[in-house]
C-alpha cells in the first residue's frame, strides 16, 4: 500500500514538472501569437459589439456602477445619433471580491472567446487589468480602462499597444497631492493608510517617496477594502499627526474611517483622499477634508444632462468611461468604414485617437503616447466647503 | 507604554468582540442542539442589518426621524431581531429539518446554500451599495474622553452594554426558564427528551430564533457603531463568529461570549502592536484558531467529546 503512494505521489511531481516544463516552454509562443492575434475579420454589422468589464457586485460596485452609468450614457447618446448602433457586452469583474481577480479574469476569457466582440471598455481596477492582460491580448483585444492608474501598467511593457487608459497615472496624481501637501498644507507629519489594492498601494508608495524626498516624516499602515472598523488603526495615529492620507477606492470606507476618527477624538486631523474617495461621502465629513481628482471639464453640459437623468448624482468617478467608451466606438467606426474589421485594425485605429478638448468630457484634448496614455495633465486637488468639494489647485 | 493606545485597542476589541460574541452565540447553540454548522447564520446577520436600515428609512430616515433618535434604535433593533428570528426559523424548516436523519454532509451543505442564497438575494434587491446608518445625525455620536488621551463614545458604550445585557438575558433563558430546560435537555439527548414529552421540533426552531435574533443585533450594532452595510457584510463575520464559538468551545455558552470577545481583542490588539498588524489582523485572528485547535482541540470552555470504543 506504501509503495503505491509513494508511487502515485512521485507520479503526480512529475505531472506537475511536466505540465510547468510545458507551461515555460509555450510562454514565447503565446507571446508571439499575442502580436498577431486578433486577425481574424469581422462583419461590423449594424450593432457594433464592446465588452464592459466593471464590477456590476461586489465590494467595490459602489464605484463600478457610476462607471456602468457613464458608459451607457455614452452608448445611448451615441446610438441616437448614428445609423449603426453600439451594444455592450457585460462582464462583472466583481472588484475587491473574496476570490481575487479570478472573475475578472473569466469575462476577460469569455469576451476574448466571442467573435464579435471587437475592442473593450475597462477593466475597472490596476490589479484587474494587470490579471486580465493574458486573456485580452492574447485574444488581440484592445482594453481601454477610465479608472486603472498604476503608473507600471503601461510602463513596463507588458501590454503596450493592447492597453490604454482615459485617466493619467498616479505618477501625476502623487506629483500633485505631494506638492499640495508640503508647499500649500505646510505638514510635516503625514500617515499614509493604504487599502492593499494594486492602485492603492502603487500611490500610497510614490506619494512617500515625494514626501519623504520633501523631509516629511511619513509613516505608513493598510487597511483591508472589506473592512468596516477602522477604530484599531486610528488609535494607533499618533495625535500630532497634521494629514492622514487614503488612497483608497470606495468612498463610504473614507466616510466611514473620517466618522471614527472624529469618534476617538481625531477630528481635528486633516484628511486627503484619491481620485477614488472624490464623493459627496468623503467631502460630507466636513471642512478638514481635501481630495485629488482627474482632469475633468465638470462645467460639460453631458455632465449636467447626466446629473438630469440619474436622480441628480453626477457619479464623476465614472466619468472617465464615457470617455473610455467614446475612444472605443471611435476606433470601431474607423476601422469599420469597409464594413469588416478586424481586432488588430481596432488597436491600430486607437492609437490614432484625437479627441478634441471640446468633445472630450476631460478638459483635455485625448490622444495616446507610444505607451498607452493620454497627454498628461495634473490631478486637481479638492477642499471640502460645507460638504462639496471646491477646486483649490 | 503607550497607555492611550492600549486603552484604545482596549474598547476598539471590546466593542468588536460584542458583536462577535452575539454571533458566535448563534453557532453555539445551533451546534449544541443539532450539531450542525449554521454557516447561513453571518448572512442572517447580514440581514438583520438591513431590516434595520430599512426601518430607519421607514420611520423617516436618520435626518428626520418621526421618533427619537434612540427610539428609534430600540425599535431598530426590535424589529430586526423578530424578522431575523423568524427567518431562522424558516431556514431551519425548509433547510435543515427534512435533512435531520440525512448524512451530516447533508446539512452542512445545505447551510452554505441557504448561505450563497441570502447573499446573492440580497444583492438582488438591495444592489451591491453600502447603506448608511448616518448615527451622527440620528443620535449625535459624543465621545467621552476619560483623562486627557482616552476616547470611548456612546455608541460603543452602547454596544458593549447591549451585548453584555442580551447575554445575561440568554444565560437566564438557558438556565431559569422551562424552554431552556427543554433546550439543555434536547442538546444532552434529543431522543431522550423526546421520550420525556418535550416537542424538540419547537425547541428546535426556538433555538432558531433566539440565535437569529441574536445575529440580527448584532448586524444592527455594526450598522450603529460603523456606520455602513453592505450585502457580503455577513461572510467575514460569519467567519470570525465561527472563529470565535470554536475557540470558545463550541456547544459553550459563555464559552462563545468568552471566544468573541478574545478574537475581537486579538483583532485590535494585533492590529495595534504587532508587525504589519493592520494587513495581517486576520492572519492573527485565524492563527489562533489553529493554535487552539491544536492545544485544546474542545476550546477553551469546551468539555471533550467521550465516544464509546
Amino acid at each position: 500500500m506504501r509503495k503505491v503512494v509513494v508511487a502515485a505521489v512521485l507520479a503526480a511531481g512529475m505531472a506537475v514538472l511536466a505540465t510547468a516544463a510545458w507551461g515555460s516552454a509555450k510562454a514565447p509562443q503565446g507571446a508571439s501569437s499575442a502580436s498577431n492575434a486578433g486577425s481574424a475579420l469581422v462583419k461590423c454589422g449594424k450593432t457594433r459589439l464592446i465588452g464592459l468589464m466593471a464590477p456590476f457586485t461586489g465590494p467595490a460596485a459602489s464605484i463600478g456602477i457610476n462607471q456602468v452609468h457613464w458608459a451607457n450614457f455614452y452608448k445611448n447618446r451615441y446610438n441616437r445619433t448614428h445609423k449603426k448602433k453600439i451594444k455592450f457586452v457585460n462582464e462583472d469583474t466583481m472588484l475587491g471580491a473574496s476570490n481575487g481577480t479570478a472573475e475578472a479574469v473569466k469575462g476577460a476569457q469569455a469576451l476574448g472567446s466571442n467573435a464579435s466582440v471587437l475592442g473593450v471598455v475597462g477593466p475597472a481596477g490596476s490589479n484587474e487589468v494587470k490579471a486580465t492582460t493574458g486573456a485580452l491580448k492574447g485574444a488581440g483585444l484592445v482594453f481601454v480602462s477610465g479608472s486603472a492608474t498604476n503608473t507600471t501598467l503601461t510602463t513596463d511593457g507588458t501590454r503596450t499597444g493592447f492597453f490604454f487608459r482615459t485617466v493619467p497615472p498616479d505618477s501625476s496624481q502623487s506629483k500633485s497631492v505631494s506638492a499640495y501637501m508640503v508647499n500649500t498644507l505646510k505638514v510635516k507629519r503625514v500617515y499614509i493608510v493604504d487599502d492593499q489594492e494594486a492602485y492603492s498601494i502603487g500611490l500610497a508608495d510614490e506619494v512617500q517617496a515625494l514626501l519623504k524626498a520633501k523631509s516629511v516624516s511619513v509613516s505608513r499602515d493598510g487597511v483591508s477594502q472589506s473592512q468596516s472598523d477602522f477604530s484599531a488603526i486610528i488609535n494607533k495615529i499618533p495625535r500630532n499627526t497634521q494629514l492622514v492620507y487614503l488612497p483608497w477606492q470606495l468612498p463610504p470606507k473614507g466616510k466611514a474611517f473620517g466618522q471614527q476618527m472624529k469618534t476617538l477624538g481625531r477630528g481635528g486631523i486633516k484628511l486627503m483622499g484619491s481620485d477614488g474617495l472624490f464623493d459627496p461621502a468623503f467631502s460630507g465629513l466636513g471642512n478638514h477634508v481635501y481630495d485629488s481628482f482627474f482632469p475633468l471639464n465638470t462645467s460639460d453640459a453631458r455632465v449636467a444632462a447626466f446629473k438630469k437623468s440619474h436622480g441628480g448624482n453626477s457619479e464623476l468617478f465614472g466619468a472617465p468611461s464615457y470617455v473610455a467608451a467614446q475612444v472605443v466606438t471611435g476606433a470601431i467606426d474607423r476601422a469599420c468604414k469597409d464594413g469588416k474589421a478586424t481586432r488588430a485594425e481596432v488597436r491600430r485605429q486607437i492609437k490614432k485617437t484625437n479627441i478634441s478638448v471640446k468633445t472630450s468630457l476631460l478638459g483635455l484634448p485625448v490622444r495616446f503616447d507610444g505607451r498607452g496614455d493620454i497627454v498628461k495633465r495634473p490631478f486637481g486637488i479638492y477642499h471640502s466647503v460645507k460638504g462639496v468639494f471646491v477646486r483649490v489647485a | 507604554m503607550d497607555w492611550s493606545l492600549f486603552f484604545g485597542e482596549l474598547v476598539s476589541g471590546l466593542t468588536l468582540g460584542s458583536i462577535y460574541a452575539l454571533i458566535a452565540l448563534g453557532y453555539t447553540m445551533v451546534y449544541g442542539i443539532l450539531k450542525l454548522l449554521n454557516f447561513a447564520h453571518g448572512d442572517v446577520y447580514m440581514v438583520g442589518a438591513f431590516v434595520a436600515f430599512f426601518v430607519l428609512q421607514w420611520l423617516g430616515g436618520p435626518l428626520s426621524p418621526a421618533v427619537t433618535g434612540w427610539l428609534a434604535i430600540a425599535i431598530m433593533f426590535a424589529v430586526a431581531m423578530l424578522a431575523c428570528g423568524a427567518l431562522g426559523v424558516g431556514i431551519e424548516r425548509f433547510a435543515y429539518r427534512p435533512l435531520r436523519n440525512a448524512p451530516r454532509i447533508a446539512p452542512l451543505i445545505s447551510a452554505l446554500g441557504v448561505s450563497i442564497f441570502l447573499q446573492n438575494s440580497a444583492l438582488l434587491l438591495w444592489g451591491p451599495q453600502f447603506r448608511d446608518y448616518n448615527t451622527f445625525d440620528l443620535i449625535g455620536v459624543k465621545s467621552y474622553s476619560i483623562g486627557k488621551n482616552f476616547f470611548i463614545s456612546n455608541v460603543q458604550i452602547l454596544t458593549i452594554a447591549a451585548s453584555i445585557g442580551l447575554m445575561i438575558v440568554l444565560t437566564l433563558l438557558v438556565s431559569r426558564t422551562r424552554a431552556g430546560k427543554a433546550m439543555r435537555a434536547t442538546s444532552f439527548d434529543r431522543e431522550a427528551a423526546e421520550m420525556m414529552g418535550i416537542s424538540v421540533d419547537r425547541v428546535i426552531s426556538f433555538t432558531f430564533f433566539v440565535g437569529s435574533a441574536l445575529a440580527a443585533a448584532g448586524g444592527v450594532m455594526f450598522g450603529i457603531v460603523f456606520g455602513q452595510i453592505f450585502s457580503l457584510m455577513g461572510f467575514t463575520a460569519g467567519l470570525k463568529g465561527f472563529t470565535a464559538a470554536v475557540v470558545g468551545g463550541i456547544g459553550s455558552i459563555p464559552g462563545a461570549m468568552l471566544g468573541g470577545f478574545l478574537i475581537g481583542l486579538t483583532e485590535a490588539f494585533s492590529t495595534g502592536y504587532l508587525p504589519g498588524g493592520s494587513t495581517y489582523a486576520n492572519l492573527y485572528v485565524f492563527a489562533l484558531l489553529i493554535a487552539m485547535f491544536l492545544i485544546r482541540p474542545s476550546g477553551l470552555l469546551g468539555s471533550p467529546v467521550i465516544r464509546k470504543v
